[in-house]
C-alpha cells in the first residue's frame, strides 16, 4: 500500500461544480422535446375511500386535452420496491388509502389545461372509516387498508440473538425508557419529474431518479418488457436522500401517456404532491430496556418499536429492519431482543430517508444510555467509551466489522469539544450532549433478488489520449461521486484528475450500477472503478514497454507520466502512450465490475443491515435554552468520523455537513402534521421547517486515520452516518441543559418550554 | 399549482385604477405584489374575475418626509425598499428591522407594505410595528378619500374596514416624541419564519419614567391588537424589570390566541408576555431599533 497518491485524498474542484452554480446544468424539468405534452396525476381526496365510479368523458372534451387514463388503461400488475410486499397498482381501482393515492391521470398540450381536464374528472367515492392512528392500527376492529393484511400488519419481526431475560435477571441496573419518532419528509430542492417516449417499442425515461437500474427493472417487469428496451436517463439530480429511489407513479403514468398519444410527455410532482408522495422517515414508537453492570457496561438490550408505514410498503420492510439490525453497531454487547410490527395507516407511505431505519432508535437508544448512566453517575462520554466497538468483532446479529475507530472518535470529540471542562462548568441553560452512529458501506444484498454485480464501470481513454471518459450508471445527487469516482478513475490509471469525463448515467450507455442509496458509491462504483482504471494502466504500461523497450515491472505511470522506475529520464507521456495503443491496438478501454462477499447469519432477516463495512461517528452538541421560551440555540457541533480513507476532504465535510443539517432538522424542526381527515396539514415549505443557513452552527468535522482493508483504497461511507447521532446527540444536550428529557421528536421550543414549565411547576409542588 | 383563469388590468395611474375598481366592484382583486394573492389563487383560495395590478403605479411607490407631516410610505413600497431607505433607518430603525426579517429576499423583493396591512392577516410583521409608530393609512377611490389610525383598519381575522372599490395609498408615520421602538418576532427558525407571536412597541421615556408606551401584539388574537391595560399600567411608571414584567403579564391576559400549526394558545399567550416585557427593556434602553 502506497501512501502517496496524486489524485485521491485531495480536495478538487467538483466536475460539476461551473455548470451548477452558472445555473447551466439542465436537470429533468429543464428539458424540453419537440411536441412534448405535460401530464399530471388526479389523486384521492380522502383517505380510504371505495371508488364507485370514474367518468373521464367531459375531461376528454376539452380542448387541449390529448389522454385520460385510468386503471382500465394501465397494467394491474402490483409493483413496489421490496419485493416480499409488492402492493401498489398504477392507479387505483377499488379503492383509495391515503390523500394523494393515484387515481387517473391526464396528457395535455399545457400545463394549466392539465389543473382543468383534472377538475373535469368524475370520481365517485362511498368514503370509508380510516387508520390514522398507527399505535392503534392493530387493534380488535379497526378497518383493514389492505384486505389481505389482518391487523393491518405489513412487516412483523421478532429476532433473539445470545440469552437477554438471562442477562437482565443478573444485570446490576436495568432501566426501559419509550421514545417516539415523528414523520418527516426528504423534502429535495428538485421536485421529481419523468419524461417518457416511444421509438416503436422502446420506451425511454429521463428522471430524476436515485438509481437508473432499480427504475429500468421495475418498469421492464411493470410492462412486461425486456429490460433492454427501457432506457433509463438520468440527468442532473438536485437531491433525494432517499426519496427518489423507487418508481413515483410518474413513470408508469407517463410510459402510458406517451404511447397513447405517440409523443413525449413531462410528468412532474409540485411541493405539495411531493409530500403526498412522500417515502421519507416513519413515524415510530420505540421502547428500549438496557442492563449494565456497575461500571455501565452493556449486558442486553431489548427493543420494542412499532412503525407507521403509511398505506404502502416502499422499502419499509427493509427500513423496520434497519431499525433493529443497525441498533447495536456502536456498542458491544452479545444479547439482544428486537420486535418491530410495521403497520398500515392510511397515511402517505413511508421509505427510506438518510440514514435509512437508524436515525430515530439512535435518538431513542442514546437517549436512554444517557438517562442510564445519569441513574449510575456515569458521565455520559465515559459510559459510550466503556462500551465502544472495537475493530474485528462480530455484532450479535453477525454483522462482521473490520475497522472500528468507534473509541478514537469519542475520545476525540472529547477533546476538540471540550467536553470535560463544558461539563463541569456550563451553567444552567447551556448543555452539551454525546451520541454515536455507524452505517452501513452499501448493502450486502440487492433490493430485489439477482445475482448481477452491484456495480459496474468502464473507462474509454480517447484516441489522442488527452481525455478519458468514466461511464457509471452510479448517481451524482449532490453529494459529489461524479467527482470521487473521477478521482479515484485517475488515480488507478495514473491519470489526471483535470482530464477526465464523466457520463452518468444512462442504462443504454453505462454499465449497470445499483444507485445512490445505503451510502455505497465510494466504496462499491468505486471498487468497480479501480478495477477498471487498472485494467487501462496495464495496458499502458504493456504497450510503454514496447515503446520504451524496457520490462513493463520497471514501469510506473503517474500524473499522466509513465516513467522508468530505475533509469532517470527515461519517461512518455500517458498521451503519445494512449494514443499509440489506439493507432496499434484499438481502442484503450478498462471495465471493472463489484459484487460484495457473502455476508451476515441465517436467521429470517440476517441480510438486512449487512455491509462489507461500517462507517463509526461521535457528535457532540452545544445548545443553549430560553428558559422562557423554550427557544434553542445551537452553540456548536463537533463531528468525528472514522470513514476509511478520503478520497475528497472538501466533499466529505460536505456530506458531514449536509447530513448534520438534515439530522438538525429532524431534532428540533421537522415534522409532517395531518388533520383529522388524514390530509397533510404543513405540505409546503413555510410550515415544513426545513433549517436555513441562518440556523446553521458553527460545525467543526474531523476524521480519524482510518483505513478499511476490504475497500478500495480503504475507504468508507460517509454520506448518511453524520445523520445517525444527530437526534440523540441534540435529545442529550438539551437534557443536560435543563435536566428534563422529551421524550418525543421533534424537540420543538414549545416541548422544550412545557417540559421546563412542568419541572417548575412539581418542584413548587415538592416545596409546598 | 392551478391558476385559474381571471382577466388582467394594468391601470395607469391612481385616478384609472379607481374607476377600474368603481366599475368592476367586488369582481376585481386588486393586486399588488402578488405574494399572497396568487397563492391563495393557486391553492384554490380565491378566484378573482378581474386582477387589477398596481404595477405602473409608479406615484404610490416613495418613502418621503413632508414637514409637518411625518414619514409618508407610498402603499406599493416593497419590503426590500423600507428596510433599505435611509430615512426610515435614521428616524425609525425599528421598522425596516421589522421589514428585513419578515422573509426571504425573494418575497421581500415583490411584497408591498400595502398588501401587508390590506391582506389583514394577524401574523404580518408590518401593522405591529406601524401603529406602535401611530401610523395612520389613507384609503381612495373614485368617490373620494379617507384617513384614519392604522389600528382601526382591522375588524377580524383577514377582515378589514376596506370597501369595495378602494385602494390604500398610503401610511404615514407623524412625528412624534417616542424615544425608542422594536418588533420583536417570534419564529420557528432563523429565517423565513411566520410569527408564532409578535410583539411591537413604542416607548416615550422622561427620566427614570416611562411617559407613554404603546404594545401591539401580532399572531395573539383574531386582528393585531394593542394592549391598552398594559399600556395604561405603565403610563407614567418608573421603569423597573417588575413594571415591565407586569405590563407582559396584562398583555398576556389580555390577548386571545388559538391553537394553530405554530403553536399551542397557552405557549402563545407565554410569549405574548415574555416577547412584551423584553421588547419594552430593548425599546428603552436602545432607542428605535
Amino acid at each position: 500500500m502506497s501512501a502517496n497518491y496524486n489524485v485521491i485524498g485531495r480536495s478538487v474542484p467538483r466536475i460539476d461544480g461551473p455548470e451548477k452554480v452558472t445555473g447551466a446544468a439542465k436537470y429533468t424539468g429543464d428539458l424540453k422535446f419537440p411536441n412534448m405534452l405535460f401530464g399530471k396525476i388526479l389523486t384521492s381526496p380522502h383517505a380510504h375511500a371505495r371508488i364507485i365510479s370514474i367518468d373521464t368523458s367531459e375531461a376528454e372534451k376539452l380542448p387541449g386535452v390529448k389522454a385520460v387514463i385510468t386503471h382500465k388503461d394501465v397494467p394491474t400488475l402490483k409493483y413496489g420496491l421490496s419485493p416480499a410486499r409488492w402492493d401498489e397498482n398504477i392507479f387505483c381501482s377499488d379503492k383509495v388509502r391515503f390523500v394523494g393515492d393515484k387515481v387517473a391521470a391526464v396528457a395535455c398540450l399545457d400545463e394549466d389545461t392539465c389543473y382543468k381536464a383534472l377538475k373535469l374528472i368524475k370520481v365517485e367515492f362511498e368514503e370509508l372509516p380510516a387508520v390514522l392512528d398507527f399505535l392503534h392500527a392493530m387493534d380488535e376492529g379497526q378497518p383493514l387498508v389492505h384486505e389481505e393484511y389482518e391487523r393491518n400488519i405489513n412487516t412483523e419481526i421478532h429476532q433473539e440473538f445470545g440469552d437477554v431475560e438471562k442477562a437482565l435477571a443478573e444485570a446490576h441496573h436495568v432501566r426501559s425508557d419509550t421514545f417516539v419518532g415523528q414523520r418527516t419528509y426528504q423534502s429535495p430542492i428538485e421536485p421529481h419529474s419523468a419524461i417518457s417516449m416511444w421509438e416503436g417499442e422502446k420506451l425511454t425515461i429521463y428522471s430524476s431518479t436515485q438509481s437508473p437500474h432499480y427504475f429500468q427493472h421495475y418498469i421492464a417487469r411493470e410492462f412486461g418488457m425486456p429490460m433492454g428496451d427501457v432506457r433509463i436517463i438520468k440527468p442532473y439530480l438536485g437531491g433525494g436522500f432517499g426519496g427518489k429511489l423507487e418508481p413515483t407513479g410518474l413513470e408508469f403514468a407517463g410510459a402510458v401517456l406517451a404511447k397513447l398519444t405517440g409523443r413525449p410527455v413531462r410528468t412532474f410532482y409540485d411541493r405539495a404532491e411531493m409530500f403526498a408522495h412522500n417515502r421519507g422517515r416513519h413515524a415510530q414508537h420505540m421502547e428500549i430496556t438496557t442492563g449494565v453492570d456497575k461500571d455501565g457496561k452493556i449486558l442486553a438490550v431489548k427493543a420494542n418499536f412499532i412503525m407507521d408505514g403509511g398505506a404502502y410498503t416502499s422499502l419499509g420492510i427493509a427500513s423496520a429492519y434497519y431499525a433493529g439490525a443497525l441498533l447495536p453497531m456502536t456498542y458491544e454487547f452479545d444479547n439482544y431482543q428486537f420486535d418491530m410490527f410495521r403497520v398500515y395507516t392510511n397515511l402517505p407511505a413511508c421509505g427510506a430517508q438518510r440514514g435509512h431505519g437508524a436515525p430515530q432508535p439512535k435518538y431513542a437508544f442514546e437517549s436512554h444510555l444517557d438517562n442510564v448512566a445519569a441513574d449510575l453517575g456515569i458521565d455520559p462520554m465515559d459510559i459510550r467509551i466503556i462500551n465502544a466497538r472495537r475493530p474485528d468483532t462480530v455484532t450479535p446479529n453477525d454483522f462482521k466489522v473490520n475497522s472500528c475507530k468507534m473509541r478514537e472518535c469519542l475520545e476525540r470529540a472529547r477533546v476538540i469539544s471540550d467536553w470535560d471542562e463544558k461539563k463541569k462548568n456550563l451553567p444552567h441553560g447551556r448543555g452539551i450532549g454525546v451520541a454515536t452512529g455507524s452505517f452501513v458501506t452499501g448493502a450486502g444484498y440487492p433490493i430485489y433478488r439477482t445475482d448481477l454485480p452491484h456495480a459496474a464501470a468502464f473507462i474509454k481513454v480517447h484516441e489522442d489520449g488527452t481525455a478519458a471518459t468514466l461511464y457509471t450508471g452510479s448517481v451524482d445527487l449532490g453529494q459529489g461521486s461524479d467527482t470521487v469516482l473521477c478521482q479515484m478513475a485517475a488515480e488507478a490509471m495514473g491519470y489526471r484528475y483535470e482530464q477526465m469525463k464523466i457520463v452518468a448515467a444512462d442504462t443504454e450507455i453505462t454499465p449497470l450500477d445499483f444507485g445512490a442509496y445505503a451510502s455505497r458509491q465510494t466504496y462499491m462504483s468505486g471498487a468497480a472503478v479501480k478495477q477498471a482504471g487498472e485494467e487501462v494502466r496495464k495496458q499502458v504500461l504493456d504497450m510503454a514497454s514496447s515503446m520504451l523497450n524496457l520490462p513493463v515491472d520497471d514501469l510506473d505511470c503517474e500524473d499522466g507520466i509513465v516513467f522508468s522506475k530505475s533509469r532517470e529520464g527515461k519517461s512518455l507521456t500517458f498521451q503519445e502512450v494512449a494514443r499509440k495503443h489506439f493507432v496499434l491496438k484499438g481502442p484503450l478501454l478498462g471495465k471493472g465490475a463489484y459484487t460484495p462477499p457473502k455476508l451476515g447469519g441465517s436467521f429470517k432477516g440476517a441480510a438486512v443491515g449487512t455491509s462489507p463495512a461500517y462507517s463509526f461517528g461521535a457528535q457532540v452538541g452545544e445548545v443553549s435554552i430560553d428558559k422562557e421560551t423554550g427557544e434553542i440555540t445551537v452553540v456548536g457541533i463537533w463531528d468525528v468520523h472514522d470513514c476509511g480513507k478520503v478520497i475528497n476532504p472538501r466533499l466529505l465535510h460536505g456530506q458531514v455537513h449536509g447530513a448534520l443539517y438534515m439530522g438538525m432538522g429532524e431534532s428540533v424542526w421537522e415534522e409532517v402534521l395531518f388533520d383529522d381527515k388524514g390530509r397533510i396539514k404543513n405540505a409546503e415549505l413555510a410550515n415544513y421547517r426545513v433549517l436555513t443557513a441562518m440556523d446553521m452552527p458553527p460545525i467543526q468535522s474531523e476524521v480519524v486515520d482510518s483505513y478499511e482493508p476490504s475497500g478500495p483504497w480503504g475507504v468508507k461511507e460517509i454520506g448518511e452516518g453524520a445523520t445517525n447521532p444527530t437526534l440523540g446527540m441534540f435529545s442529550n444536550a438539551i437534557f443536560d441543559a435543563m435536566g428534563v428529557r422529551v421524550n418525543s421528536l421533534p424537540l420543538t421550543y414549545e416541548k422544550v418550554w412545557r417540559a421546563l414549565k412542568e419541572k417548575r411547576e412539581r418542584e413548587a409542588a415538592e416545596k409546598a | 399549482m392551478y391558476m385559474p383563469d381571471f382577466e388582467y388590468h394594468t391601470p395607469r395611474t391612481l385616478s384609472e385604477a379607481c374607476a377600474l375598481l368603481a366599475e368592476l366592484g367586488e369582481k376585481a382583486t386588486v393586486l399588488a405584489g402578488g405574494t399572497d394573492i396568487l397563492h391563495k389563487m393557486k391553492v384554490g383560495k380565491l378566484a378573482p374575475e378581474h386582477l387589477v395590478s398596481l404595477k405602473n403605479l409608479d406615484e404610490i411607490r416613495e418613502i418621503r418626509h413632508e414637514a409637518g407631516r411625518g414619514i409618508v410610505i407610498g402603499a406599493l413600497t416593497n419590503h426590500a425598499a423600507i428596510y433599505n431607505s435611509p430615512l426610515l433607518q435614521e428616524r425609525y430603525l425599528s421598522l425596516p428591522m421589522a421589514a428585513h426579517t419578515m422573509a426571504s429576499t425573494q418575497i421581500c423583493n415583490l411584497g408591498t407594505v400595502g398588501g401587508n396591512i390590506v391582506n389583514g392577516v394577524p401574523s404580518a410583521d408590518l401593522p405591529p410595528i406601524l401603529i406602535a409608530l401611530q401610523a395612520t393609512i389613507r384609503l381612495v377611490s373614485a368617490s373620494g378619500e379617507r384617513s384614519m389610525a392604522l389600528e382601526d383598519f382591522f375588524c377580524g381575522a383577514a377582515e378589514t374596514v376596506i370597501a369595495p372599490g378602494e385602494l390604500l395609498t398610503e401610511i404615514t408615520i407623524p412625528d412624534q416624541e417616542t424615544t425608542g421602538s422594536t418588533y420583536i418576532k417570534f419564529g420557528l427558525r432563523r429565517s423565513g419564519a411566520l410569527a408564532v407571536t409578535g410583539v411591537a412597541v413604542s416607548v416615550c421615556v422622561e427620566g427614570d419614567k416611562l411617559r407613554d408606551a404603546r404594545i401591539v401584539l401580532a399572531s395573539a388574537a383574531p386582528t393585531v391588537m394593542r394592549a391598552t391595560a398594559a399600556e395604561d399600567f405603565l403610563r407614567g411608571r418608573t421603569i423597573s424589570d417588575e413594571a415591565l414584567a407586569e405590563a407582559g403579564t396584562l398583555a398576556a391576559a389580555a390577548s386571545r390566541p388559538r391553537d394553530s400549526i405554530r403553536g399551542s394558545a397557552e405557549y402563545r399567550k407565554n410569549l405574548a408576555e415574555v416577547l412584551t416585557k423584553r421588547a419594552l427593556r430593548k425599546a428603552i434602553d436602545e432607542g428605535h431599533v
